[in-house]
């Protein structure tokens, strides 16, 4: 196996009180059509271009745990309790509000029609309709009902035939589930030692799917690269998260271009794939 | 006018410290470890190993301080990092080989029904026997964030603790982890002890 390289190219925010930097946290990572970065972090929403300049920000109601930007460009925001939408083009938001089946929303995506929430509080990804009714549940048909997640976030990402790549840092592993919350297959395994395995109490954190799958993990923080069919392609970076680290979110994008934020530093590491 | 203040506060001060020492007097302040101090449980410090002055230091017989898990925040994890040695060599069903604990003091059980085709899904109780633990602080070093989340802390218990008027081993504890407070603020075993 020849490992996959790549190197750092560039940076995004940091901990400060400026426009394009985070105070307290930060907390996802979204692209959309035009390669705008979104981050959400504290309570608000920042768009970043390509080189990472502050494009626009707007701010929350609740304190923001999740960013997703849908094809038509509408900007979600999970939060405790709710998710809210923004529409960019109109300036328009409205709110989801169901303290139930959105108890704490740590991960938004996309698949067909339907909106996919990581809710936390559940331990579960609720399958919600273009109105926010929830149509299903998926993660918890198994014997503890739901994704072990003792670091308090779902993470997951949907690829483009529509499955779901979930995160299940208890078990060391990522699960794929179908729309109808089937578990379709996972990879993954406990190791200290070989990077390919997953390391401490509960990793893989957080996942992004695109040509490949990348997670990171916390103690120490990393950020891996594995197959589409689940084979370790390498570690991509270690040394620039600080060590206290977790939950660091990640996002890819086309050409091998990869975001992760690092929740202690508050500042987004860009990556990209070395040609062969 | 500041005079009547500055006085005013030299007595709430002198008053406070006499109160202090009434209660001292009649064994009504005890000793407590900070784990906002304690190395051992501290945020922000990582990789480093763990402190046992509390087993080498304590004049009681395997120290007056226990290691304690809290069950409201522990995550109950399969692969506990204080409880294997997460670094020894895999067995065959995947967990750690070695335990953590020099003295085999923390025993787990599985939470409800165990699914044999996949053990891994599945939340463990991680129980801290008092009479086997010594307090030297190994698995607090590993639970606590960003390895674990913090849910075993060191604690003096009381019917051990001989409440030595000078403590060895606040006298030793470089991080001034322990300290005196009235027995009313002292944490009481059954808000942290696990009830198995």
């Amino acid at each position: 196996m020849s490992e996959v390289r790549y190197r750092q190219a560039g940076s995004i925010a940091g901990k400060g009180g400026a426009p394009h930097q985070f105070s307290h946290s930060i907390t996802g990572l979204a692209l959309d059509r035009n390669g705008l970065v979104y981050a959400s972090g504290d309570s608000e929403i920042k768009v970043f271009d390509a080189a990472g300049k502050l494009e626009k920000r707007w701010t929350t109601m609740r304190p923001v745990l999740a960013v997703a930007v849908s094809r038509q460009g509408l900007v979600y925001a999970g939060e405790e309790g709710q998710i809210e939408l923004f529409d960019p083009a109109t300036r328009n938001a409205r709110v989801w509000r169901d303290e139930k089946m959105l108890g704490r929303v740590t991960a938004i995506g996309f698949a067909g029609d339907s909106v996919l929430a990581g809710d936390a509080a559940a331990r579960a990804i609720r399958r919600l309709d273009h109105t926010g009714r929830c149509l299903g549940t998926i993660g918890t048909d198994n014997n503890v009902g739901g994704l072990l997640i003792p670091n308090g976030v779902v993470s997951f990402a949907v690829d483009q035939e529509g499955v779901i790549h979930a995160a299940n840092p208890g078990k060391h592993r990522v699960e794929r589930y179908s729309l109808e919350g089937r578990l379709l297959g996972h990879f993954g395994r406990f190791n200290f030692h070989d990077p390919a395995g997953f390391t401490g109490c509960c990793n893989p954190t957080n996942v992004a799917v695109s040509d490949r799958i990348y997670v990171t993990e916390k103690a120490g923080p990393r950020l891996k690269v594995y197959s589409r069919g689940g084979e370790f392609e390498g570690v991509i970076a270690a040394d620039c998260f600080d060590p206290n680290c977790r939950n660091i979110s990640v996002q890819a994008g086309p050409l091998g271009r990869v975001w992760a934020a690092d929740a202690v530093k508050l500042q987004i590491f860009v990556f990209e794939r070395e040609a062969a | 006018m500041s005079r009547n203040v500055t006085r005013r506060v030299a007595v709430t001060a002198l008053a406070s410290g006499a109160v202090f020492l009434i209660r001292k007097a009649h064994g009504q302040v005890v000793w407590q470890v900070n784990a906002s101090r304690c190395v051992n449980s501290r945020l922000g410090e990582v990789g480093v190993e763990a402190c046992n002055l509390c087993t080498s230091s304590c004049v009681v017989a395997l120290s007056a301080v226990r290691a304690v898990n809290e069950y409201s925040k522990c995550g109950r994890c399969n692969i506990c990092p204080a409880y294997f040695n997460i670094a020894s060599a895999v067995d065959e069903k995947g967990l750690p080989s070695e335990k953590l604990c020099p003295r085999d003091a923390i025993a787990r059980k599985p939470i409800g029904k165990q699914d044999p085709e996949d053990p891994a899904n599945n939340f463990y109780e991680y129980v801290i026997d008092e009479e086997k633990c010594d307090g030297c602080g190994r698995c607090v070093m590993k639970c606590k964030e960003p390895l674990g989340l913090g849910s075993i802390t060191l604690q003096v218990r009381y019917n051990r603790c001989l409440n030595c008027n000078r403590c060895a081993i606040s006298t030793d504890c470089p991080k001034d982890a322990l300290e005196q407070v009235p027995l009313p603020e002292a944490l009481k075993p059954g808000e942290a002890r696990p009830t198995v």
